[in-house]
């Protein structure tokens, strides 16, 4: 049987969601002002997490690894 | 003779409402959206020529359903038929195409410019690090795929506004 039919980014462990935020940025760091500022400001995103008990949400602390954050 | 003369008049009419269908509906539905920005919602156009992972292809009236993974590329809008001046052109990175059944056209993309957007010296200047960054990476690695994807886009961006990178 032939292998499955696949890409090299898959083969190298990167998934769609990776491949096509990898393009995008690339495409993102090639464009002229005023275009760029705005396509960046898209690119940025951060999580905060917090534990909530008794009702009372905690404070937030912002997440540095999505793997650490999963613990 | 008389049932010659039946399938003949069945066919002629059945010739007729086929002709007046594709007649009623000459244009595609356009959806085009970005995550920070619809683009196009529901516009009425002539032609949409995407760029399919497995090659570029247009879309008219009446198009079959297919749906294709998108590659780093330009997509172009004609509003009009042939001849109606110069289609919109945008640079996009990847996303998805969807054509259904009833001549409607979704493409979804996580970013796209319009061709003037893009800064010819940047896609060279890139181009260049990013195929030092293959060479020097270890083969099947990550680092080395990550290289790959931004020669490749790179590359069709110099392709789109006319810079030859190789």
């Amino acid at each position: 049987m032939s292998p499955p039919v696949t890409t090299y980014w898959r083969l190298a462990g990167m998934s769609y969601l990776q491949y096509v935020n990898k393009a995008a940025s690339t495409m993102r760091g090639a464009l002229k002002e005023p275009a760029k500022t705005k396509a960046m400001a898209q690119e940025a995103f951060q999580y905060n997490t917090s534990v909530w008990s008794g009702g009372v949400q905690g404070a937030k602390t912002p997440v540095t690894s999505m793997g650490a954050a999963g613990k | 003779m008389l049932s010659r003369t039946a399938h003949q008049l069945i066919r002629r009419a059945a010739t007729r409402a086929f002709s007046s269908e594709a007649a009623a509906s000459t244009q595609v539905t356009l959806n085009f959206a970005l995550p920070d920005e619809t683009v196009y919602n529901g516009a009425s156009v002539y032609q949409v020529i995407i760029p399919g992972t497995e090659g570029e292809y247009g879309v008219t009236a009446n198009h079959v359903p297919y749906v294709a993974q998108l590659k780093p590329g330009v997509l172009q809008i004609l509003h009009e038929e042939v001849g109606g001046g110069e289609p919109e052109k945008y640079f996009v990175a990847g996303g998805y195409a969807l054509t259904h059944a009833n001549s409607v056209t979704d493409v979804i993309c996580p970013e796209a410019v319009k061709l003037d957007d893009i800064d010819a010296t940047a896609v060279s200047s890139q181009f260049e690090k990013a195929k030092s960054a293959y060479a020097s990476a270890a083969s099947g690695s990550l680092e080395q795929a990550e290289a790959q994807v931004e020669m490749e886009v790179n590359k069709a961006m110099g392709l789109a506004i006319g810079v030859n990178l190789s």
